[in-house]
């Protein structure tokens, strides 16, 4: 009897220490925020979302430029000065690190969520 | 005898699934060639979830019986998966590399599988600070099956949760297998290919450190 009130005693902290954990570290988990907190970070952030379609041009002084609605709803223009991403048009999602400046997004690095569909190429060959 | 018989079969299939993988798989839409890698990168994530599952069954066993031979397997169990698990953790971040465009992105995929990787670190550092063999069982059993309490929630909750770079799994939310079908008969060929191997492995470590004890026996009695 003592030895299973040892046990559950035991569990209940274990259990305890377990959900205040997830509960601290819920918000430090995901480094991706929104454009609303873009705008208020001094820093470099990280921005993820789903470019709207057709939205991709190159601009005139060779910049990437897109629409990016992110998880909020709220859609911004981002600016990439690299090279264009390979599987920028399958992306299902991405993630735009740099800062939000001159009421636009300036990218220094653009990561790529490809769709997790593993298909046969239908452009093969 | 079977032993090797065993081994010469894994490494047939080994060479049957490398082949396949590089001339059978097709190139994948949007991936291309690079979907190749998924089929070392999924089969050792699995790995590595059987390990942990098993080594919380053989802790649970310990602790009903009190054999010290179900420590032995549950603590190899743990090392494998730790194994597998970093071999998980580096060919994602390879394939995050290629795919995403970085190769550590401190995305909750990787976050969750860093913890794990701590979680389960942490049980080796705690066995090698314990000299009592029952001790040493009795501690390592209680932490083996705390640990597979995280394990779930680690693997397959947070990272749901969250927004991810990391793709869906195959079997994704709505119970479908997207997945040609080619490439599904080879990735099932690398899953249990490699499952195969990690038994191989355990049963190897858990009869060599069974073999061991009388030796060191047989040690002590000479230099007596």
């Amino acid at each position: 009897m003592t030895m299973k009130k040892r046990y559950s005693f035991g569990l209940c902290i274990v259990v305890s220490f377990f959900i205040f954990s997830i509960v601290t570290f819920k918000d430090s988990l995901a480094p991706y925020v929104s454009f609303a907190e873009a705008k208020a970070a001094n820093g470099i952030v990280q921005v993820q979302g789903t470019p709207t379609n057709d939205s991709v041009s190159i601009t005139s002084d060779k910049k990437l430029s897109f629409r990016l609605r992110d998880q909020t709803g709220e859609e911004e223009l981002v600016v990439y000065t690299g090279a264009k991403p390979e599987g920028l048009e399958y992306a299902t999602g991405i993630v735009a690190i740099g800062k939000y400046q001159n009421n636009q997004f300036q990218a220094e690095k653009l990561l790529v969520k490809c769709p997790s569909k593993y298909q046969r190429s239908v452009n093969q060959e | 005898m079977s032993q090797s018989i065993r081994n010469s079969m894994i490494a047939l299939g080994i060479l049957g699934v490398l082949y396949a993988v590089f001339f059978l798989v097709p190139p994948a839409q949007g991936l291309g060639e690079k979907v190749r890698i998924a089929f070392f990168h999924i089969p050792v994530a699995w790995v590595s979830v059987l390990a942990f599952v098993l080594s919380a069954f053989w802790a649970f066993q310990y602790l009903k019986t009190r054999q010290l031979e179900y420590d032995q397997k549950s603590a190899t169990a743990a090392g494998l998966g730790l194994v597998f698990c970093l071999l998980a953790t580096v060919s994602g971040a390879v394939f995050a590399k290629i795919t995403w465009g970085a190769y550590w992105n401190w995305d909750p995929r990787q976050t969750t599988i860093f913890i794990l990787l701590l979680i389960y670190g942490a049980s080796l550092a705690l066995r090698s600070a314990i000299e009592d063999t029952e001790q040493k069982a009795k501690v390592s059993a209680i932490y083996s099956l705390l640990a597979f309490l995280t394990m779930p929630f680690l693997v397959f909750v947070i990272p749901r949760y969250y927004f991810s770079l990391h793709p869906a799994p195959v079997i994704n939310g709505a119970g479908k297998i997207d997945m040609d079908i080619t490439m599904l008969v080879v990735l099932i060929a690398a899953v249990v290919v490699s499952t195969a191997v990690f038994w191989q492995l355990l049963c190897y470590y858990v009869g060599r450190s069974n073999n061991h004890e009388p030796v060191k026996l047989n040690k002590t009695e000479v230099s007596l």
